[in-house]
This record gives C-alpha cells, sequence and structure tokens, in this order.
C-alpha cells in the first residue's frame, strides 16, 4: 500500500470516527493530527510505507483519540440509546378502554363520558390519540340525535306541506 | 476489578497524570503540540498512543489552563503554540504536591509489602 493511501485510509477513519464530535472540533482535530503526521513523516527524513506505517502505529487507533476527545474509556462513543417506553396501562387505562366500548352498552352516554374524562386524566395517550377518541365518543353520540332530529325535521316540513 | 486482569493499571495512571505532564512541559517555554508530544514520549512509559495528546491539549485550552499562540514556522504552515497561564501554573502546583505524596505512600507500602 502506498504511503499516500495508507494516511488517507488514517484520516478518513479518524473523520468517520469524529462524527459525534462538534463540527468546528472535529475539523480542527483532524486538521492537528494531520499536521502531526506531515510533521514526524518530515522528522523521518522519509515518506516510504515503513515510515508512514510507525508514523500512524505511534499515533494509535483513530477510535482511541476520538475516544479520549470524548471522554470515554476507549471504546468508540455510542450514540445515546433511544429508549421505546412501552405503554403502561394501570386500572384507570382499562377501565377507561372498557368504559368506552362495552361502557357505551351497559352505561349508555354516561358510561363513555366517564370514560373520556379517564383518558384526558391518563398520561399514557398523547393530546392527538385523546382527541380522536374525544371525537368517536362525541360523533358517535351525537349521530341517533342528529338522526333522529333530521327525522322529526323531515316528518315536520312533510307535516307542513301536507 | 482485579488487578491483573483486562485492565493495564498504567493506563489508568496515565490518564490521571498526562494532562499535568503536558503542563510541566509548557511550564517555562512555550512549545507547539509535535514538540509537546516528542518531549513526553521521549520521557517514556507517559504517552503509548500520540493521538490522544491532541484532545487533551484541547480541553487545557478550554479549561484555560493553557493559551495558545499561532506563529509563523520555517517549514510548512504556522504553528500553534501553547503557554501555561496563571490557573494552569496553580494547578501543576498542586498536582506536584499531591503527587509526592502519592509516591511517597505507595513506595512506602510497596516497600512494607516485600
Amino acid at each position: 500500500m502506498e504511503p499516500e493511501a495508507l494516511v488517507s485510509d488514517y484520516l478518513g477513519r479518524l473523520e468517520r470516527a469524529a462524527q459525534p464530535l462538534p463540527a468546528d472540533r472535529r475539523g480542527e482535530l483532524i486538521a492537528e493530527v494531520h499536521e502531526h503526521i506531515e510533521s514526524a513523516l518530515a522528522e523521518a527524513g522519509s515518506r516510504d510505507e515503513v515510515t508512514a506505517r510507525n508514523v500512524l502505529e505511534r499515533l494509535g487507533a483513530p477510535e482511541e483519540i476520538v475516544a479520549a476527545e470524548t471522554g470515554s474509556s476507549g471504546e468508540p462513543a455510542a450514540p445515546p440509546p433511544v429508549v421505546e417506553r412501552p405503554p403502561r396501562w394501570g386500572p384507570a387505562e382499562v377501565l377507561a378502554i372498557l368504559l368506552l366500548t362495552v361502557g357505551a352498552v351497559f352505561l349508555p352516554v354516561v358510561g363513555p363520558l366517564i370514560g373520556l374524562i379517564l383518558v384526558w386524566m391518563s398520561g399514557e395517550w398523547t393530546t392527538r390519540e385523546k382527541w380522536v377518541a374525544t371525537l368517536i365518543v362525541v360523533v358517535l353520540l351525537a349521530l341517533p340525535v342528529l338522526l333522529l332530529l333530521g327525522v322529526s325535521v323531515g316528518s315536520g316540513s312533510n307535516g307542513s306541506g301536507a | 476489578m482485579v488487578p491483573g486482569e483486562t485492565r493495564n493499571p498504567l493506563t489508568e495512571l496515565r490518564r490521571g497524570v498526562l494532562e499535568y505532564c503536558v503542563l510541566a512541559v509548557v511550564r517555562d517555554d512555550e512549545s507547539y503540540a509535535f514538540d509537546i508530544v516528542r518531549r513526553l514520549a521521549s520521557a517514556g512509559e507517559l504517552v503509548t498512543s500520540e493521538g490522544t495528546i491532541y484532545p487533551l491539549l484541547s480541553r487545557l485550552r478550554r479549561d484555560r489552563l493553557v493559551t495558545t499562540t499561532w506563529r509563523e514556522s520555517d517549514a510548512g504552515p504556522p504553528r500553534r503554540y501553547y503557554r501555561i497561564t496563571d490557573d494552569g501554573r496553580q494547578a501543576l502546583d498542586g498536582f506536584a504536591l499531591d503527587w509526592a505524596r502519592f509516591r511517597r505512600a505507595v513506595d512506602a507500602i510497596l516497600a512494607v509489602a516485600s
């Protein structure tokens, strides 16, 4: 392998390892290490493959340099794990679901309304989900009323026309 | 942690003392990074991966234990010269006392143990 290729290969590894660093510090670190390599090659008075390998070996692994920057113990810095919290339903959430579903049959109107209150008090659903639940309940409650109104208005207008 | 297991105790020791060794190198005269690395390396034992000095120098700058000045160089691009600050000097003096006590304590224990 050509010495130039060894050096650019090393700097490429350093750049990839340094991705977690802030952009300005990343550029600075790469420039510093690059300059170190140039100084070391100049000092050695030779740019052959063996010299380049020795210079890079004395520098240490790029990942190790970045680890010293981030204060971790030598392993490449891992991004903080993204914790996807599973939904944890307590008794209130279960009761809310029951009231919204079978509650509509056993406790018409009152059941789903209490269910909605429980839904809004719970921290386990997003605001968007709560609005969707509310909308469904309101529409389902309003539907028979609207239908009845429609029928009575329709029959009323029919009656007046007759 | 069991001594002798996977981790080299010297690695841990180096991590703790290296920044003070850098401060000691620039205590009397300003110096540029490559020269600092060379002087630390020539002392032996202190540096295993020369590249890790650069993050260390960056931290010393951030903590204002050193200041830097860019100067033209005879060969190649301008160089950043490192100089110790008053805060750095104070930190170094404090460490020198701590280290002397620490070394005496370890030496005494090792002498008794052997």
